[in-house]
């Protein structure tokens, strides 16, 4: 049994030759491609998640930028809106108030047609009696014979008129 | 036949043959081939998994990349710093070889490479080898003896402290040689001895020994080879996890 502790120096030799044989050997077949695919991955993965990150604080700042665009645009739409309400009202005064006058106007040229439209009625109908006054003393120069006749002639010139001859009938 | 003689038939190495090589008298014995057998097996079979895109390997791939990632991240990593890159595939070779050899051992008709003291003392002569060289090549010659004495020492202690590290140095690859190949043969020896019992009971008493001894025996050793399965990894990782403590410690001092 003591041969279990008795290291054989031949065998010794193996074990190094044989371990440093396959760390040179296995250093640049296994190691060295699983090296390099493992930190290509790695590389890998940190380029991505780096991209990610860049693509992130890109997206945030240009939602930051929008969102100021939003503000501004609110405040130019507020702006705009309380302008155009400005604009709407002083319209809508300066529309009553040219209705107002043309309304003033339209009555005053009313009043004063009618105003001479009634002139040139009360001249015509002036003008009427005074005819009719004429044509009436007409007649009662004509007849002058007796009081009787004069009567019966006034009284059918009145019945006359009563029973609407035109042309002597007052007005239209 | 006696238990010692099936302990050294199974644990023992077996020289077939010697032959010299120049003025080298080499043996060729059973552990030399499960060595070979061995480092053949990673040889061949690492490289080719590592490039293989087969999808049905790719476990055994990824296995094998934890492995290393894991050696890089928490073994050689914390020790050796920024050298660790260029020492890496020591420790991976390291690692695997003394697996693959542990892992011999454990298949029928194989032996196992580790449970011998010239093959765990090659690997320890390399560890020495090694923790002494990177730490000349990481602080020159003269800085390497000069720090292996702590720093804040009293001066007088100089030539007392400097023995016991030189010392230190040769005990600590010594007690690795010594745990691997204690942990090997231990298992073996287990094994061993609960499957005489069947035979020493059966000797007994046939019906004892088929009857009773021998389910009891079989589960025990099962158990005790499940146990080495284990050890056969956690040994791997023990040895490559020292020598990356030693060769940091050697390469930096403080």
């Amino acid at each position: 049994m003591e041969a279990l502790i008795r290291p054989e120096f031949g065998l010794m030799f193996w074990t190094i030759f044989i371990f440093i044989l396959l760390v040179l050997i296995l250093s640049k077949t296994a190691w060295k491609p699983l090296m390099k695919a493992v930190e290509e991955r790695e590389h890998g993965i940190r380029h991505d998640r780096e991209a990610a990150e860049k693509a992130r604080l890109e997206a945030e700042k240009i939602k930051e930028g929008l969102e100021a665009g939003m503000a501004a645009l609110k405040i130019e739409i507020e702006a705009r809106l309380n302008e155009a309400r400005a604009a709407g009202v002083r319209e809508r005064d300066l529309i009553m108030e040219d209705a107002r006058k043309s309304a003033a106007l339209l009555i005053e040229t009313a009043k004063t047609e009618l105003e001479s439209q009634k002139n040139a009625m009360v001249r015509e109908l002036k003008d009427k009696v005074a005819e009719l006054a004429i044509l009436a003393a007409e007649r009662v120069l004509q007849k002058t014979i007796d009081q009787k006749a004069d009567r019966e002639l006034v009284n059918h010139f009145l019945k006359e008129l009563e029973t609407g001859d035109s042309k002597y009938k007052l007005g239209k | 036949m006696e238990l010692k003689a099936i302990l050294e038939h199974h644990i023992l190495d077996h020289i077939w043959t010697f032959f010299s090589l120049g003025p080298l008298t080499l043996p060729f014995s059973k552990h030399v081939l499960m060595m070979v057998i061995a480092a053949l097996v990673l040889l061949i079979g690492l490289p080719a998994l590592i490039s293989s895109k087969s999808p049905a390997l790719a476990p055994f791939r990824s296995m094998v990349e934890i492995i290393v990632l894991f050696l890089r991240d928490e073994v050689v990593g914390p020790n050796l710093g920024h050298k660790t890159a260029a020492y890496l595939p020591y420790f991976s070779t390291l690692f695997f070889f003394i697996l693959a050899m542990n892992l011999a051992g454990l298949v029928p008709y194989g032996a196992t490479a580790t449970g011998n003291l010239a093959v765990t003392g090659g690997l320890a002569l390399t560890t020495f080898v090694l923790l002494n060289v990177s730490g000349m090549r990481e602080q020159g010659v003269v800085g390497y003896f000069s720090h292996l004495v702590p720093k804040g020492v009293p001066f007088w202690l100089y030539p007392l402290l400097f023995p016991m590290e030189l010392l230190g140095m040769l005990t600590k690859t010594f007690a690795l040689c010594v745990r691997l190949f204690a942990n090997m043969i231990g298992g073996h020896i287990v094994v061993l001895s609960l499957i005489s019992l069947i035979f020493i009971f059966g000797g007994l008493n046939t019906a004892l020994g088929l009857g009773v001894t021998a389910p009891i025996a079989v589960l025990m050793v099962l158990f005790v080879m499940l146990l080495e399965l284990f050890v056969a990894f956690l040994q791997a990782y023990i040895f490559t996890f020292l020598t990356a403590i030693f060769t940091g410690a050697a390469m930096h001092p403080h």
